[in-house]
């Protein structure tokens, strides 16, 4: 996963988590303005979020869940708890979603549906309503349609146009279906604007998956070419396909409000057509078959019936009957039922009523209410109370008429979608009454009744269902508009935390003791040996002080990893800035970013910044050439930059490459010479690598012009600075005509330093690993004095030798050893090595570095100070002031 | 030219983009008993399908290709 989509989803649970708690609080305290503005901006902050990634089904809920914040924002819609519940679902439904990101990185077609009924559902409540009755009386309604909708969409095979289908597809179809394929009618509608979005609703719908057939229909009568707009879409799409109904979510998932998919079953598409030459006539052999079936002699059957159909002409509707009859017989021998409508059909030429003949279709029994599952009869009491209390709350008149509608139209709806017709007229009796007095009591009285029955009808089931239950491990409930995410269910513990730089810093500064207390350990052992004698016991001390050693480091390793962070964070504003500038210089430039995900101290990383920003500037200003002055010296238009982080053993490198003109030692040594940095004898004396890092000195800036991007005498020199603060280098090579390089070399950690203890005059002090070079012992007759100055030959290399207690002020001679020799820890100088003359070597140590503070931050000789594990003070020597 | 105007026939070929639909409601809206020739036609952008449903010129040739040519005939077959 990456770590853009990590760090969303770790985002979207904080908001998830903020929304349902402002959700809550503005249930007790709905007024409050503040709430509903802070409210609005986590969901649209949310929603903004969810579109950076391809997750359409997140994104329309929130969507429509912020259309409804903003309504309610604006008081056009009143806030109440059945819109907070909604709200609620819909933010379960996202919770959902993150929970399935999390585990397969991306969310499943099938929640395409689910997206566009919840969208769907938000966006009801947006209408200019003042009531909270209104709302409630929305949300009632709401809930019947979906009853309703179950309901009709498993009676809906037998009302499509099927017949429109050729008689071969169809058959087709059907073989199909016979051989375990789902088939699927589906309709298409398009958005009428969908053309100017750039979309081919024709080209979408031919390519659907598994399709057989299609068909387009308009959604009006074309005016007779008087100003048709061609590019408004009234097109709908029908389309029937065998492929499973997930690979048809999954197609049509950013547009599952514009697509209605409902299962076709497969003898629904047995529908007899042709001409019907003169009505009925077939009595014989309706007859004679049904003798055949009811003996059940199939082979008579299928005789008789092959023999009629090549006496008749292909396109009766005696031959097409007969074809599906045969059809029929050959796929599904057992169905008997089926060929006995089929037969039947001739008496008529009527197509058979499938959906009586299949037990297996819910819905189709004369007596629906029984048909009622449980948690649908749940929700039918519960609407019916929903209706009673709209009912009962206090109302102006002028509303009354509005609400007795509404809830007559809710409760007619509810008695059809339930199979209940016997009560309509009761209820339409109850309904003129209860308009032409304009008060609500004769509809809350046949409420009343029709509630009470309920009841008893649900008392009576319950005991019938109970039973049953209990093998049918409900799944029912699931399937339900909540999305199962309450309170009382596990929390998804969330993978990141966010951690104020203050604990982390605490963290590391604790780890830093442990790291000089352990250092103590060694001390210890040596004192149990030379003060007390008691070798056994100092070796066990140093044991002991192994094993801490081990877990400490890690221990360290561990708190730096929390910090760390990869330099994508500074990386990441490049494109923009190149692009800008590059813009603005008229220059084409490709920027390449390598190895981002490169980690470093946090520190690090956002010193890192500024002097980046800065090389990038430089090189872009100064680095690349017009295109037409790349074009003529033969190198592509489009100029190069490469940034790439890399990590070596403990540092981090970042290279910073360009393919522009490079620098011209040259002009750099004539610019410097006359700027007074280098002298007439260094002109002529230093190397053209010598000269081309000569940009970092301070007060350079080869640009003629001054720019508004660089070159205002603060150049280089600040990278310099601020890569070394953080005790870092800067390297830089060049070819003139082929680009420059400019490469920082960074500590990984800045938390530890690993330093070597020297000793002087009986002091000690410390060297940062980093600059030294080597330790070696040179006998006091190699030592040379060139004009005053103390000089040795190593490796046929002359290192200038300067001694520590000199430097330092200490009024003493350097100590040799017995042999004569003169110990000398070699540093790195820049690109130079010098000698420095202590008394002694000691170990290396890794320390806690605390820069100096108070009175002693004015002591430029030393960069820092630390405590050791014997309790007593190490100062560390800062190389480049002292010298 | 995905659309080629010949006299009193318009030749489809390939895929004929929705950028089409306006010089083709102007063409038949000029030629009021022209026909249309589909058969190198691959896909049309439905904004050319409803003109040509609207201004229900005569089919001269169905497309070659198969569903193509299926398509289109349960859209303008009516007329």
């Amino acid at each position: 996963m990456n770590p853009l989509l990590e760090q969303f989803l770790s985002e979207a649970r904080d908001f998830l988590q903020g929304i349902g708690e402002k959700l809550m609080q503005l249930e007790n305290n709905p007024g409050n303005a503040e709430l509903m503005t802070e409210l609005f901006r986590f969901v649209h902050t949310l929603k903004g979020n969810s579109g950076l990634f391809e997750f359409p089904e997140m994104t329309r809920v929130l969507h429509a869940g912020e259309d409804l914040m903003d309504a309610v924002r604006h008081g056009q819609v009143e806030f109440s708890k059945e819109l907070a519940d909604r709200l609620l679902d819909s933010m379960d439904f996202v919770g959902l979603l993150c929970d399935e990101i999390e585990a397969n990185g991306n969310i499943g077609a099938a929640h395409a549906a689910d997206s566009a009924r919840l969208a769907a559902s938000l966006r009801q409540l947006i209408v200019k309503v003042e009531s909270p009755a209104a709302v409630a009386a929305v949300v009632a309604a709401s809930l019947l349609a979906t009853l309703a909708e179950t309901h009709a969409g498993q009676g809906e095979g037998e009302r499509l146009p099927l017949v429109k289908i050729p008689e071969t597809v169809r058959m087709d179809a059907y073989r199909h279906a016979c051989k375990g394929a789902a088939l699927h009618w589906l309709d298409y509608a398009p958005a009428e604007e969908c053309f100017f979005q750039g979309d081919d609703p024709f080209f979408q719908a031919r390519n659907t998956p598994g399709i057989l057939w299609g068909g387009i229909t308009t959604r009006q009568p074309w005016p007779k070419l008087a100003e048709p707009d061609a590019y408004r879409c009234v097109l709908d799409f029908h389309v029937l396909s065998t492929a499973p109904r997930e690979e048809l979510d999954e197609y049509y998932r950013y547009m599952p409000d514009q697509v209605r998919m409902i299962p076709v079953p497969p003898l629904s598409l047995a529908l007899p057509d042709g001409k019907h030459n003169g009505g009925p006539m077939y009595e014989e052999f309706v007859s004679n078959a049904i003798g055949l079936l009811g003996k059940g002699r199939l082979e008579g059957l299928s005789r008789a019936a092959r023999t009629l159909l090549d006496l008749s002409r292909p396109d009766l509707w005696l031959s097409s009957a007969l074809r599906w009859l045969l059809l029929v017989m050959e796929l599904e021998p057992e169905n008997q039922d089926a060929f006995g409508a089929l037969i039947k059909s001739l008496r008529h030429l009527i197509p058979p009523q499938w959906a009586e003949l299949q037990p297996g279709l819910p819905g189709k029994t004369l007596e629906p209410e029984s048909t009622l599952t449980p948690a649908e009869a749940e929700a039918l009491t519960a609407l019916l109370a929903v209706q009673r209390n709209i009912l009962t709350l206090p109302i102006e008149a002028s509303w009354q008429l509005g609400r007795i509608k509404a809830v007559a139209s809710a409760l007619s709806g509810c008695l059809k979608a339930s199979g209940n017709l016997a009560a309509l007229p009761g209820l339409e009796a109850a309904t003129a009454m209860a308009l032409n007095e304009a008060v609500s009591t004769p509809l809350l009285v046949w409420l009343d009744g029709a509630l009470q029955e309920r009841q008893q009808a649900a008392t009576a089931e319950t005991q019938t269902v109970q039973a049953d239950a209990i093998t049918r491990t409900s799944p029912n409930t699931e399937g339900q508009s909540k999305f199962g995410r309450r309170s009382e269910d596990v929390v998804a513990g969330s993978k990141s935390i966010k951690v104020d730089q203050v604990k982390i810093d605490r963290l590391m500064n604790l780890i830093g003791e442990m790291v000089v207390s352990k250092n103590a350990l060694p001390y210890l052992a040596g004192r149990a040996e030379t003060v007390f004698g008691v070798r056994e016991l100092s070796r066990e001390i140093k044991a002991q002080y192994a094993v801490i050693n081990r877990i400490a480091e890690e221990m360290q390793d561990a708190i730096m990893q929390v910090s760390m962070m990869p330099v994508s964070f500074v990386f990441q504003r490049f494109p923009r800035l190149v692009r800008d500038t590059s813009r603005k210089l008229g220059k084409e430039v490709n920027l390449v970013l390598e190895g981002e995900e490169t980690e470093a101290d946090k520190n690090i990383i956002e010193s890192l910044g500024d002097p980046l920003v800065h090389i990038v500037r430089n090189s872009l200003d100064h680095g690349f050439e017009l295109p037409e002055v790349r074009l003529a010296s033969g190198k592509p238009a489009v100029g190069t930059l490469t940034i790439r982080a890399t990590q070596e053993s403990d540092r981090v490198v970042i290279e910073i490459s360009d393919d522009g003109k490079g620098i011209d030692p040259k002009v750099i040594k004539q610019k410097a010479y006359e700027k007074g940095i280098i002298d007439e004898a260094a002109l002529e004396r230093i190397s053209d690598q010598e000269a081309v890092n000569l940009v970092f000195a301070s007060g350079f800036s080869t640009v003629e012009v001054v720019s508004d991007l660089s070159g205002r005498g603060v150049g280089m020199d600040v990278v310099k600075t601020a890569v070394e603060r953080v005790n870092g280098t800067v390297a830089l090579e060049s070819a003139k005509g082929k680009g420059t390089r400019i490469r920082l070399s960074l500590p990984l950690s800045m938390a530890v330093t690993n330093v070597m203890i020297v000793e002087s005059d009986g002091q000690v002090f410390g060297m940062p690993m980093d600059s030294v070079v080597e330790t070696v012992r040179v006998p006091r007759s190699a030592i040379r004095t060139i004009k005053n100055s103390l000089v040795t030959v190593l490796r046929g290399c002359i290192v200038p030798l300067k001694s520590i207690n000199t430097l330092l002020e200490i009024d003493a001679p350097p100590i040799a050893n017995a042999e004569d020799e003169l110990a000398i820890l070699v540093v790195r100088l820049g690109d130079e090595s010098v000698g420095l003359l202590v008394d002694d070597f000691r170990e290396t140590v890794d320390i806690i570095l605390k820069p100096l503070s108070g009175v002693l931050a004015g002591l430029s000789a030393y960069s820092g100070s630390a405590l050791m594990g014997d309790g007593s003070v190490l100062m560390i020597l800062n190389v480049k002031e002292m010298l | 030219m995905p659309i080629e105007y010949k006299n009193n026939l318009a030749v489809f070929s390939d895929v004929v983009s929705v950028e089409e639909a306006e010089a083709l409601l102007e063409w038949l809206q000029k030629n009021a008993s022209a026909s249309v020739d589909l058969l190198a036609c691959t896909h049309l952008h439905p904004a050319n399908l409803q003109v040509l449903m609207a201004a229900e010129p005569v089919i001269s040739a169905w497309p070659a290709d198969t569903g193509l040519a299926a398509w289109l005939r349960s859209a303008l077959k009516a007329m």
